[in-house]
């Protein structure tokens, strides 16, 4: 019955791993030779030792940082054995490891090893600049950031160094900018102006509160101030630009988890003309699914059902196997939530077609038992759901910070919508659905099979719902009162888009979330909600019938 | 009308206007004829919440018009009195007895830091201004809304999530601390209405009386608007408004009329709920509270006089019982009560006597001798 192109599967794995995609760390040097440095460094003590240690950061070793680290706050130790011989260790998770071959040992007696403030100045120096040589571009960007912000010019000669090697275009912004921001304090006023130019040029935010102090100080030259101004509005005008592209991000992002909630209310509201008020419990049952799955591959849950207490042992699974808890979480959280469609369905909606209102009523009244038996199993309190790793950390495309799961949210959105397309048009399922909204009466006459075809229908919304839902668990809170907060915009959105119409729920969820974010970003959040609310009303007021209203000849349309 | 309705009024009337304020003010306490101030207080707010039904029924049951927004104007009908017993609070609120409060600001005003009272709260000090704001407001909030809704045809389901949204934008905005009307704290602790002291037993028996007297008024306007030419043409609203306007009736301007009226019958039981319930705040405008309101009229009797008056008494005396015996399960009864009222019982308590007498009816039917087997067919 079902026919899906073939490269749909090879599309959904495509968006999966897109979205997981890391920068390749290269191993770290924790080998041999860099224990024998280290260990020569601790212990040699003679003229060459600051050196010794400040060499250290060439290597751009974490362990290397760690135990310098260890070493200046006094957690470094020399045991004397019998012999004579000292091994120098540190601590670790309570046990006590060998700094030679970093094994673990149990020592004799423990006397720290003593700094003098000559190693300690090295030592500052040279934690200082492991990471500007660390292997991961990032965590090199970011060291250098730090060192550029104390504005102080001896570390120029380290920046310099580094920028005739840095190869990695990210860096070597990051490098440009901490050289002009030290630069800034230069005596020579060529140089000072130049760095101040560049720093307009790059256009470098983080050195936005410099430049302003500069313009007002009066120590600068009126050149320099000048300069400064004009950089500053450079930088300024970049600001806009970014923080547009991240509004426009976090509403198409908002935008998206409502696209998921709406579409499942769009189709039993506009296809089935049931309002249904317990659509919001139905994406709280997809993101509690989310939860217990999560637990299941973790260590187990314990519910509380009616007094007694109902214990899920958990598989304990650790690694990436835990990781992958999400991946079963999503069909999980949609099978859970239309289930409970379908029971609904068929207990209480089943006898309520003809009467909307009604409808309306009764499954408010189970969206109220629903709530409560969330509050009685789970708790009124907030459940803790965590992101897997894989969907943590974030994109950054010059300044605008784009977070995996919400790339995650917005392509299975589009891949949710595509799909529900594709049912719709090319399933016979979606023939009987779309032949049901038209004419009840008659399709039933045609040999349809209505009764069938209004629970699928039922189950195929609810469980949009509770994907929406399980996609909520990673953007926000997960209690038993979440269902509330989404319901008034899920029909405001099925609403303005015109009922009984994918395209309009789509394109009223993005303009929803967009405005909605843009509001809030300009405003503070509950006005900007306020106001949305306020304008879609007016919106609905002048056009009843949404933005692709259904042409219909029948007056009751 | 028929005459067991109407003796069940005059009783009830008479019942709650004279007998209970009497068993209150000269039973003797412990005995069970006395009535205690608490339970004149709680009397009081459930006839509050009937008059609201009220106004939801003749919305819902007669005009076919489900609106979620009657709450709201409830809540603003109460704000208006509360801003009034807020100013008249005076010398004795907390921060002036303090020292704190020079100009007898109300209390969360000196807590969020205004230097002055507001425009707007100025006119309010009068009681008789603030009364007609009482009226006013809601029906200015219900024209405009009104108008705008009727013009474009918008009916059924829309209109009530429409109405739904007015109510959630009106929430949100209210709980904003700078709204100047007393955030999510509301407005509160209020000590004096024109000069009697509201935590006296006999101002809340004058109180309850008020309400009373309300109430029956109320349901007197009801019944005589049902009764002319333009009941009739809001009943015929319910049943099929197409027909309606082909028969050349402005069906735009009877809706309007009766949901300003309704507003301002909800106003009006705000403004009496305030002074005896004490408090007034933005949890009384959610659509929770507005879908309550719907869940006493379903399961009261839509459609009928008396019914959402039943249900409210019925249903906020169960919540009482309920949420200090069984108070996990409270929304569970709630809720179930509700489906079992929409499926079963769509006529409600008011309708339960006739209902038993269709089922007594069928089940003699049923029971019924069959036809001799002889009789020819004619």
């Amino acid at each position: 019955m079902l026919r899906l192109p073939a490269f749909l599967p090879s599309l959904f794995w495509l968006l999966f791993i897109s979205a997981s995609l890391r920068p390749f760390l290269p191993a770290q040097e924790t080998g041999a030779e860099l224990r024998k440095q280290l260990v020569e460094a601790v212990s040699i003590d003679d003229d060459e030792q600051p050196a010794r240690i400040e060499a250290l950061a060439g290597t751009g070793s974490d362990l290397a940082a760690k135990v310098l680290a260890a070493w200046r706050g006094g957690e470094l130790f020399k045991d004397k054995a019998a012999d004579g011989t000292g091994t120098l260790f540190y601590k670790e998770a309570g046990a006590a490891i060998r700094l030679d071959n970093g094994e673990a040992f149990t020592p004799t007696e423990a006397k720290e090893v003593e700094t003098s403030s000559k190693i300690r100045k090295a030592i500052k120096n040279a934690t200082d600049l492991i990471a500007v040589a660390a292997p991961d571009p990032k965590a090199r960007a970011d060291a250098i950031g730090k060192l550029g912000m104390t504005q102080n010019a001896d570390y120029l000669p380290v920046l310099l160094a580094r920028q005739a090697k840095e190869s990695e275009a990210s860096v070597r912004k990051a490098l440009e900018e901490a050289i002009a921001i030290i630069q800034l304090t230069d005596e020579d006023d060529a140089v000072c102006l130049a760095a101040i130019r560049k720093l307009g040029e790059l256009p470098s935010m983080p050195s936005t509160d410099l430049l302003k102090a500069m313009t007002t100080s009066e120590d600068e030259s009126d050149a320099a101030k000048a300069e400064a101004a004009k950089s500053l509005r450079l930088i300024e005008a970049y600001a806009k630009k970014v923080a547009f592209a991240q509004t426009l991000f976090s509403g198409l992002s908002a935008g998206s988890v409502l696209l998921v909630v709406a579409l499942g209310l769009a189709i039993t509201f506009g296809l089935m003309g049931v309002i249904n008020m317990a659509h919001g419990e139905m994406m709280v049952v997809g993101a509690y699914t989310t939860y217990l799955i999560q637990n299941i591959f973790g260590s187990g849950v314990t519910l509380s059902m009616f007094g007694h207490g109902l214990r899920i042992p958990g598989m304990n699974l650790t690694g990436s196997a835990y990781q992958s808890y999400f991946i079963f979480a999503i069909p999980a959280a949609f099978l859970m939530a239309a289930l409970v469609g379908i029971a609904l369905e068929r207990g209480v909606i089943r006898f309520l077609y003809k009467r909307p209102l009604e409808s309306l009523l009764a499954t408010w009244g189970i969206s109220l038992v629903l709530q409560q038996l969330f509050r009685l199993i789970f708790g009124s309190n907030n459940v803790q759901v965590s992101s897997p790793t894989w969907l943590s950390g974030s994109f950054v495309i010059s300044d605008v910070a784009m977070g995996y799961n919400r790339v995650f949210v917005i392509s299975f959105a589009m891949a949710i919508v595509f799909l529900t397309w594709l049912l719709l048009t090319r399933t016979s399922l979606g023939l009987f659905i779309r032949a049901v909204m038209q004419n009840r009466m008659m399709a039933s006459c045609m040999g349809v099979r209505t009764e069938r075809v209004n629970m699928m229908t039922f189950g195929f919304g609810s469980g949009l719902a509770g994907l929406g839902g399980a996609f909520l668990s990673q953007l926000g809170n997960v209690g038993p009162g979440l269902g509330q907060t989404y319901i008034v915009d899920s029909f405001m959105t099925v609403v303005v888009g015109g009922v009984g119409n994918l395209i309009g729920t789509v394109c009223s969820a993005i303009g929803i979330g967009t405005v909605d974010q843009t509001l809030q970003a300009n405003t503070d959040p509950s006005m900007g909600k306020v106001i949305t609310l306020g304008s879609i009303i007016l919106f609905l007021l002048w056009r009843p019938g949404g933005l692709f209203p259904t042409r219909t000849r029948s007056l009751e349309g | 009308m028929r005459k067991p309705e109407s003796l069940i009024m005059i009783l009830g009337a008479l019942l709650l206007l004279v007998v209970l304020p009497l068993l209150n003010a000269y039973g003797t306490p412990g005995s069970t004829f006395h009535v205690t101030d608490y339970n004149i207080n709680l009397w009081g707010k459930y006839l509050c919440y009937g008059i609201l039904a009220i106004s939801v029924n003749l919305l819902w049951g007669y005009t076919g018009l489900l609106s979620l927004a009657q709450c709201l104007f409830f809540s603003l009908g109460g704000y208006a009195l509360g801003m009034h017993l807020m100013l008249k609070i005076g010398k004795l609120g907390q921060y002036y007895k303090a020292g704190n409060n020079p100009l007898e600001l109300p209390d969360f005003m000196v807590f969020l830091g205004y230097p002055e009272l507001p425009l707007h709260w100025i006119p309010f000090s009068s009681f008789w201004f603030s009364l007609l704001m009482v009226f006013l407001i809601p029906g200015l909030v219900a024209f405009l809304f009104g108008w705008a809704a009727f013009r474009s045809r918008i009916k059924g389901v829309y209109f009530s999530i429409l109405t739904q949204a007015l109510t959630y934008a009106a929430s949100l905005l209210f709980f904003q601390n700078k709204f100047t009307f007393g955030g999510n704290n509301g407005l509160t602790d209020f000590k004096t209405l024109l000069g009697a002291d509201l935590n006296a037993p006999d101002v809340r028996r004058n109180l309850y009386i008020a309400t009373v007297l309300l109430l029956i008024a109320v349901v007197a306007l009801v019944k005589w608007l049902l009764g002319t030419k333009f009941g009739k043409v809001q009943k015929a609203i319910r049943d099929s408004e197409n027909r309606v306007l082909f028969s050349g009736y402005a069906t735009t301007s009877f809706k309007l009329f009766i949901f300003v009226l309704c507003a301002i019958i909800a106003g009006a039981a705000g403004a009496l709920y305030v002074p005896q319930v004490g408090i007034i705040n933005p949890s009384e405008m959610t659509t929770d509270k507005s879908l309550e309101a719907v869940v006493w009229v379903a399961i009261g009797g839509r459609g009928t006089l008396l019914g959402p008056v039943y249900g409210a008494i019925f249903v906020n005396a169960l919540k009482s019982w309920a949420t200090t015996a069984y108070p996990d399960y409270w929304y569970i009864i709630l809720g179930g009560l509700f489906v079992l009222a929409v499926l079963f019982a769509p006529n409600g308590i008011a309708g339960l006597p006739q209902q038993i007498r269709d089922i007594a009816a069928w089940i003699k039917r049923r029971n019924a001798p069959e036809p001799a087997a002889d009789a020819t067919p004619a």
